[in-house]
């Protein structure tokens, strides 16, 4: 366990980071409050136009869907594609390789080392949003928020598997911009952030199912929502972990083999 | 027209307004709330007048206010009191008329564009300032071959060593052919080759093209080849105003050329008879001085007459500070006619100027 | 009078020539661009997605079909990718005032604004610019219009006026950087941001957002005023033709903000 001791120093660190840069920060998150917002007012006046129309949630569900994934979506903000690539590109992980750190511990380290900030911030903003909106559903049982928790530990995992993986395209491409533009477009679409997974036609859900990004938010805001029963449930959260376990383990390979293939060919 | 200077400033100030912040988080948050502020006078009412033609050294240690005064002279700041003309303009009124009349070269800074190639930058240059074409042509053909750019044209200026940057920004800031050159640190940072090369360019375009030049630099040498005036200034005032003769005669002619020597000399006595005129000095035994006048002596000619009597493993010449000169002036020990007040130096340089 | 216009023109010269070297200085990275114009394209097409599924289950928002807000979302990226592919330069403007390389932009006799929005190019802007126009071009041809010559000709215009709407809303906050010293465009994006309540009917907002998005940053005017001239919806319909007027005014403003921020500019104390 002691050598956990300095990965936990290096996560502190980054947290500090952020009070360094806390003006762009928060102009970060305010910024994306504006999006939920109108989110917010689009949902209300298609729910309160159409009562019914949209079966499954109700609007006080619906207004804890989109709090719950504007919070997860608040964190690892600071851990993108321009950042790894950056590093790669300018041979800044030549001087990790010589310690004796892990590369991706120390990555996932400097990624969640803001959290706790992240989250505090996220949770006053959201509460403030829901507190206008006349309130949100809150979990039925205890049990759903506890499975929440660990939903939204797996969440956050994963997003940070995923984008380590794509990352990885920096061995390849400078156009590191682009990549985290695409990733984050087709993990909007298909992680449930702009609409819930169950509004999609057959087909469009079909394919959301067999992608790991629902388990980024779809995944946890169904698991607070108490809105899928026990086996569903645990069949969803067991998939979210093999996703985000597999990727992680994945893009260690995916980083060695390109660690290898670098050193090989470049020198 | 031709009576008025090129630059004529009076009274020309410069505050800036500094943040007053203690350190640490705390620091920063109070600072959020209680914005607190100091004053800084960078440039604290100045009169200067330089006549068309003249080359100026504008020399002040750290944070005198020289980068300071030459953005207001080229209209990037605006003053905060005082008056300015420049070439018959206010800069910072007329900035983009200004332009076309000036050139700049700010040693730490380039003007090129970053990520395309030289020449690009010239032909962007050629058509910003609207140059006639066989203009632009003849002048970059003569400044390529006087800075020796042809061999990097192609490369984007952010590829270029620092040497050829400087050399290209040089070219860049002259194809216009500006009546008024600045140059602020030009050469900080080169090798003696290039600054060399740098300095006989500029002489070359102050006596053949009769371009008006304001220097500042930290290296005498860039004074002696370029300047005959020199300005000091010093907190945001101007300490001293005159022609650069008598600087020349009772400071600059000195230089120190040290040796590091593999055994002590045999004889020290042997290697003073080979140097008169020269003060030969050797503390530990391992290291020789020779202090000698440069223009009786070259350094070659020292070396030369060293040599022989022992084994040289490194040797290096003291190149004389600004500072140095700076702190004399202060200390009286250079005799330079030492002004009442500023105005009345200013107008005992436009005396001799003219 | 004539000479002002030659001076414009040669302007409008200046300023294509440095976007012409900036393209060529981005287009040596072919594979980079290529990127970055597909996950434009990829982030509207996730846009589109979710609006189409939305009105699968309603058949208008508050009064507004389908295809109108899809013509809303196609003016607000077609905008953004006029302002990233031509005046991306407006977003280095923080950046430039922070660290004192804005001295360049001050040293030669071409307007500063003018080196601004030609200072940098974003070829995410082009993706943006095409698959907004197919979505605006599917959207016209759904959509019942009576097309007339004045009608086309007012369409030219309104795209225009969103256009220079948002732009000069980029260029009236990056002079923020001249009172805010910062190396991030914190003003600019934050403003930008706001842009996320035009991609849907004013009317579903309450009154102090609508507030916002007519008077105070009128991105009303990038997409949802101009959509209700073209469709005729009723009773916004008449303030769509004023969308050239807000650009022009908008222009004016962000123009004479950043005269007032220039005289300020400080540069860097080295
Ligand atoms: N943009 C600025 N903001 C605040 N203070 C400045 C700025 N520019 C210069 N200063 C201050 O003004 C003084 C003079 O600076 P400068 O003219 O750059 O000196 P020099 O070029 O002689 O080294 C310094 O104390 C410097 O810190
Ligand atoms: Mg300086």
């Amino acid at each position: 366990m002691r050598g956990f001791n300095k990965y936990f120093a290096m996560a502190k660190a980054s947290l500090e980071v952020i009070f360094v840069y806390r003006a762009g920060f928060t102009v970060n998150l305010i910024g994306s409050v504006f999006y939920v917002v109108a989110m917010f007012y689009l949902w209300q006046t298609i729910f309160l136009g159409k009562p019914g129309a949209l079966g499954v949630f109700t609007w006080p569900e619906m207004k804890a869907y989109l709090i719950v994934a504007f919070i997860l979506n608040s964190t690892m903000t600071w851990f993108d594609e321009w950042q790894m690539g950056a590093d790669i590109r300018e041979g800044r992980v030549a001087t990790d390789l010589a310690r004796p750190i892990d590369f991706q511990l120390k990555r996932f380290a400097e990624a969640s080392g803001p959290i706790p900030f992240e989250l505090a911030s996220a949770l006053a903003i959201g509460a403030v949003v829901a507190f206008v909106f006349g309130g949100i559903a809150l979990p039925a049982d205890p049990a759903h928020l506890a499975l929440f928790i660990v939903s939204a530990a797996l969440a956050t995992l994963l997003k940070f598997s995923i984008i380590y993986c794509v990352s990885m395209t920096a061995f390849w491409t400078t156009g590191m911009e682009g990549v985290s533009n695409a990733r984050m477009a087709v993990q909007n679409i298909f992680s449930g952030a702009l609409i819930p997974l169950v509004f999609f036609p057959d087909w469009l859900r079909g394919l959301a199912s067999v992608l790991p990004f629902q388990g980024m938010i779809s995944t946890p805001a169904l698991t607070y929502l108490g809105a899928m029963d026990g086996p569903t449930t645990a069949f969803m959260i067991g998939t979210q972990a093999v996703w985000a376990l597999g990727l992680f383990l994945f893009g260690r390979l995916l980083w060695r083999s390109a660690v290898k293939a670098v050193t090989i060919n470049g020198g | 027209m031709s009576s008025m200077p090129l630059i004529e400033a009076r009274g020309l100030t410069k505050k800036f307004r500094q943040a007053v912040k203690e350190p640490g988080l705390v620091g920063s948050l109070k600072h959020f709330f209680t914005r607190q502020y100091r004053d800084k006078m960078a440039v604290d009412h100045i009169d200067l007048s330089v006549e068309a033609g003249e080359s100026v050294a504008y020399l002040g240690p750290n944070g005198a206010g020289k980068s300071t005064t030459i953005k207001m002279l080229t209209g990037i700041l605006v003053p905060t009191e005082g008056s300015l003309i420049v070439d018959g303009l206010v800069p910072y009124e007329k900035r983009q008329q200004n332009a076309r009349n000036i050139g700049v070269v700010f040693g730490q800074r380039t003007t090129l564009w970053w990520d395309i190639p030289v020449i690009e930058s010239f032909n962007l240059a050629r058509d910003m300032y609207e140059i006639p074409v066989k203009r632009y042509k003849q002048n970059l053909a003569e400044f390529t071959e006087l800075l020796g750019l042809a061999e990097f044209m192609n490369v984007p200026a952010g590829k270029v060593s620092l040497g050829q940057r400087m050399r290209a920004d040089l070219c860049m800031a002259l194809l216009h052919d500006p009546k008024m050159l600045y140059l602020d640190e030009p050469t900080i940072g080169l090798d003696i080759a290039v600054k060399d090369s740098i300095r006989k360019f500029i002489r070359r375009l102050v006596d053949e093209r009769g371009t008006t030049v304001m220097l500042t630099t930290h290296d005498l040498g860039d004074i002696e080849d370029i300047c005959n005036r020199i300005v000091i200034i010093d907190s945001g005032r101007i300490i001293h105003d005159g022609d650069l003769g008598a600087l020349k005669d009772n400071y600059a002619r000195d230089r120190v050329i040290h040796f590091q020597l593999a055994r002590p000399p045999e004889s020290m006595a042997a290697i003073c008879a080979g140097l008169p005129a020269c003060e030969t000095t050797s503390d530990d035994g391992l290291r020789l001085s020779v202090r000698f006048d440069r223009f009786q002596y070259a350094a070659g000619e020292i070396a030369a007459a060293v040599m022989p009597h022992v084994e040289v493993i490194d040797f290096h010449i003291d190149e004389p500070e600004v500072e140095d000169l700076i702190r004399k002036v202060y200390l009286g020990q250079l005799s330079l006619t030492a002004p009442e007040s500023t105005a009345e130096a200013t107008e005992s340089a436009v005396a001799t100027g003219a | 009078m004539a000479a002002r216009l030659r001076r414009a023109r040669w302007l409008v010269y200046i300023y294509f020539r440095c976007l012409g070297q900036q393209m060529k200085a981005i287009l040596a990275y072919e594979a980079d661009f290529v990127i970055l114009m597909i996950s434009a394209a990829l982030v509207q097409i996730t846009g589109f997605l979710f609006i189409w599924t939305i009105f699968q289950r309603i058949p208008d928002i508050n009064g507004w079909t389908f295809w109108q807000v899809v013509m809303m979302y196609s003016l607000v990226f077609i905008t953004e990718g006029v302002g990233s592919l031509f005046f991306e330069g407006t977003w280095r403007v923080s950046r430039l005032i922070y660290n004192g390389n804005f001295d360049q932009y001050l040293l030669r006799p071409v307007s500063p604004i003018v080196q601004v929005l030609a200072g940098a190019v974003g070829f995410n802007g082009l993706g943006n610019i095409i698959t907004g126009g197919m979505l605006m071009a599917i959207s016209l041809g759904n959509v019942q219009v009576q097309w007339t010559p004045g009608r086309l000709l007012m369409l030219v215009i309104l795209i225009v006026s969103a256009a220079t709407i948002r732009v000069a809303i980029n260029l009236g906050t990056a002079a923020s950087a001249f009172w805010i010293k910062t190396p991030w465009s914190l003003v600019p994006f934050f403003v930008h941001q706001l842009g996320e309540f035009a991609k849907y009917p004013i009317t579903i907002y309450s009154l102090a957002v609508q507030a916002m998005v007519v008077v105070a940053i009128p991105f009303a005017f990038v997409s949802f005023f101009p959509t209700a001239y073209l469709f005729n919806m009723e009773a916004w319909s008449a303030i769509g033709l004023l969308t050239p007027l807000v650009a022009v005014y908008c222009l004016f403003m962000a123009v004479t903000i950043f005269r007032i921020g220039l005289r300020r500019y400080e540069s860097t104390g080295h």
